[in-house]
């Protein structure tokens, strides 16, 4: 069977810390994959990664077949990175076309020194922007070339022959010809290079967990993250919110449609929390739940936008041995949905009865994988818990 | 005690009450104080309308928003203006100045509304200050520091209302528009989604709920009820200047917010009826030298309000609950 997510060579680093390094893993159709590692592993780094909120390094996650952040080449990450810096020169280039465009007046008037040192630095961190492939970086970067065009050709349009290099007898047309050229052909080169197909592929995505959510893909949080203050019906209702279409005139006009889905939602949402236990709840605020209540009803709003993969990040934390054990029979209830369940946990008991494949993380890396008996009887797995000799320092 | 349970379980039958109650005032025997006591009870509740209107914003969305006198200062130049220059109807004026004021929202919150608390505080603060410069220096548009005088009075069938009562009867029927528009939309997907995101952005975002879209969405139709305050005010004033747009002004409404609750529609209504005839009850009870402290009086009122009811006079949760209870009893379990 096809795989519903892959992640391919995953890497994530923080500055100069690496949380994940090259991670690959795969969990199939009504799958309950583990992961499991000590603190600091990695485990909710990569979790994040999946739910859109950190935007990996490298490596490649496919959804459904579909990429949720941009797949490209080394070779292509490198030409975009050449790209940026030749867009970088193209600046210094331009610079002084722009400062002598207010010839004659002095060549050196502080206010266009200021101005251009401030036009530079916006294009350096274009650059940088350019350089982690990030969209706005992108869009603005076409604006700017876009004007270094314009400018180019008025400066031609305008220069008179009798203007001459401050301080010399030089007319300035003999520069401005093959300066205002080259700008222009360079500006060009550039735009082309930014319109491939490749590139605006890398750039056109949009990773925001918000489409992620829409996509299939719904998540718990390790530190409970409920609307505290609304109620538990209203929670599971927000969880709907992604396959919902209301909008502000359907709210103000009170439209058959919106009615209509209103009381939809409001079964959907019933229903929901009827189905992990919390239906005699529904009235209360999140906040006045019992802790392992409050981790039920996460998974109710997680459950609520119908999504194909779950990420349940600890689910049992916190847990006493009944509460955990009625946790493991909701989760399998889940996978009886066919919804493929992705889950950290460190309660082992939970997760030995729970996976049908784990993964097992440690700095960052994998350091094993299989079905729980093997993971159980795994040497590196006990030392990466246990500890083991000095040896087994994080390199 | 029967009917008062009766009203509870029925808010509708209690809120019709007091609308009944409100058309009522203006005819009740005041002697000759009538027309100031209207007065007074038209600003508060044209400062009701304002109140609910800046709610949606640090209220509903979390988003604390400094500038909220910009739009009322837009909507008001941009009715004086079209009634002076365009002899406009209030009518047409209102949704004008609305859509006028939203468009502004949309302008300043689209690439604002990315910045994170206390920034997004300081560019709405620059904004409203923005708004007040452009008034008082582009002078062929507004006049100015002269401010604009002569702004006909509403008609409404051909009869021009220039009475206190009528003027009253308007602002409370407006009031009715926007206590309407902010409850459906409170009780809808898109209320849902500002209530996330006041909660927890991180939450909400991975729930589905377009940041962006909604902080922005929010942002434009508080400012658009900002700027029909303003027209209103605009037309009840026939005078409007620069000055009457201060930042001092945007404090004033948060303040009402707080006091009242934030979040909660009715705790902000409440702290509109409390605080704006509070400073005329201190006008009446102060000596005159003492007069022009009366803002102080406000400061203690807040401070004291911070020491012992944090949240405000109905707090967003008080209410939120009560929402619950009665869907509660909607769905009978």
């Amino acid at each position: 069977m096809k795989p519903v997510l892959t992640v391919t060579r995953l890497s994530k680093s923080f500055g100069g810390l690496s949380a994940l390094k090259e991670i690959t893993l795969a969990a199939h159709p009504g799958q309950i994959v583990g992961i499991i590692g000590p603190n600091g592993a990695g485990k909710t780094t990569l979790f994040n990664c999946l739910a859109g909120l950190y935007s990996p390094t490298r490596g490649q996650i496919r959804f459904q077949d579909r990429a949720v952040v941009p797949e490209f080449s080394e070779a292509r990450a490198h030409h975009i990175r050449r790209c940026a810096v030749l867009f970088m020169a193209l600046g210094l280039v331009w610079l002084p076309l722009f400062w002598s465009f207010f010839l004659p007046a002095a060549f050196f008037k502080v206010e266009l020194v200021l101005l251009g040192i401030f036009i530079l630095a916006m294009r350096f961190s274009l650059m940088r922007g350019l350089m982690r492939f990030q969209m706005w970086a992108w869009g603005l970067m076409v604006l700017f070339l876009l004007s270094d065009l314009f400018f180019a050709v008025w400066w031609l349009i305008r220069l008179s022959p009798s203007v001459h290099l401050t301080g010399t007898h030089i007319p300035l047309r003999c520069l401005a010809w093959p300066w205002a050229i080259g700008a222009g052909v360079f500006s060009i080169y550039l735009m082309i290079q930014l319109f491939t197909r490749q590139v605006r592929q890398i750039y056109g995505f949009r990773q925001s967990p918000d489409a992620i959510c829409q996509m299939g893909m719904a998540r718990t949080f390790q530190n409970i993250r409920l609307f505290f203050n609304l109620s538990v019906l209203d929670n599971v209702k927000i969880g709907c919110h992604a396959r919902m279409k209301a909008g502000v005139w359907g709210a103000l006009f009170k439209t058959r449609a919106q009615r209509e889905e209103e009381a939809g939602v409001e079964r959907e949402a019933m229903e929901c929390l009827r189905f992990v236990g919390l239906e005699k709840r529904a009235f209360n605020l999140a906040g006045a739940l019992a802790y392992g209540e409050q981790r039920r009803l996460e998974i109710a709003r997680a459950m609520a936008s119908r999504p194909k993969v779950l990420l349940l990040d600890e689910p049992a934390a916190g847990m006493n041995p009944r509460e955990s054990s009625q946790l493991i029979r909701l989760i399998l209830d889940i996978r009886e949905k066919g919804i493929t369940v992705l889950i950290i946990e460190h309660d082992m008991r939970v997760m030995m009865s729970l996976a049908d494949y784990i993964y097992a993380l440690d700095y960052g890396r994998l350091i094993a994988e299989g079905i729980p008996d093997e993971i159980r009887n795994n040497a590196q797995v006990i030392e990466a818990y246990l500890g083991g000799g000095p040896s087994h320092a994080p390199t | 005690m029967m009917d008062l349970k009766k009203m509870q379980k029925n808010p509708r039958f209690f809120f019709l009450g007091l609308v009944f109650l409100a058309l009522l005032l203006p005819w009740l025997p005041m002697g000759g104080s009538t027309n100031y006591v209207i007065r007074v009870l038209t600003t508060a509740v044209l400062y009701m309308v304002l109140a609910l209107g800046l709610n949606i914003v640090p209220g509903f969305t979390g988003l604390l928003d400094l500038g909220y006198v910009g739009f009322y200062g837009i909507g008001a130049y941009t009715s004086g203006l079209l009634a002076i220059h365009y002899n406009m109807g209030l009518w047409l004026i209102l949704p004008l100045a609305a859509l006028n004021g939203a468009l502004w929202g949309i302008l300043l919150g689209a690439p604002t509304l990315r910045l994170t608390g206390d920034y997004f505080a300081i560019v709405t603060f620059g904004f409203s200050e923005l708004v007040v410069l452009v008034i008082r220096n582009e002078l062929w548009l507004t006049r100015g520091p002269m401010g604009l005088p002569g702004i006909p009075p509403p008609t409404l069938f051909g009869h021009p209302l220039t009475r206190d009562w009528e003027f009253f009867y308007l602002i409370l029927f407006i009031l009715l528009i926007v206590l309407a528009v902010v409850t459906r939309l409170q009780d809808s997907r898109v209320g849902r989604a500002w209530f996330a995101i006041r909660e927890d952005e991180i939450a909400a975002q991975c729930c589905g709920v377009n940041l962006i879209r909604y902080k922005v969405t929010a942002f434009a139709i508080s400012a658009s009820i900002g700027a029909m305050a303003g027209a209103f005010y605009a037309k009840w004033f026939k005078f409007i200047h620069p000055d009457m747009f201060k930042f001092w002004e945007s404090i004033l409404i948060l303040c009402l917010i707080v006091f009242g609750g934030m979040g909660s529609i009715a705790g902000t209504m409440l702290g509109a009826l409390i605080l704006i005839p509070l400073s005329e009850v201190l006008r009446a009870v102060l000596p005159q030298s003492l007069f022009s402290a009366r803002y102080l009086i406000y400061g203690l009122v807040l401070v004291l309000m911070m020491r012992w009811r944090p949240e405000g006079l109905i707090p967003f949760e008080r209410a939120q609950a009560r929402k619950a209870w009665q869907a509660k009893e909607r769905l009978g379990s």
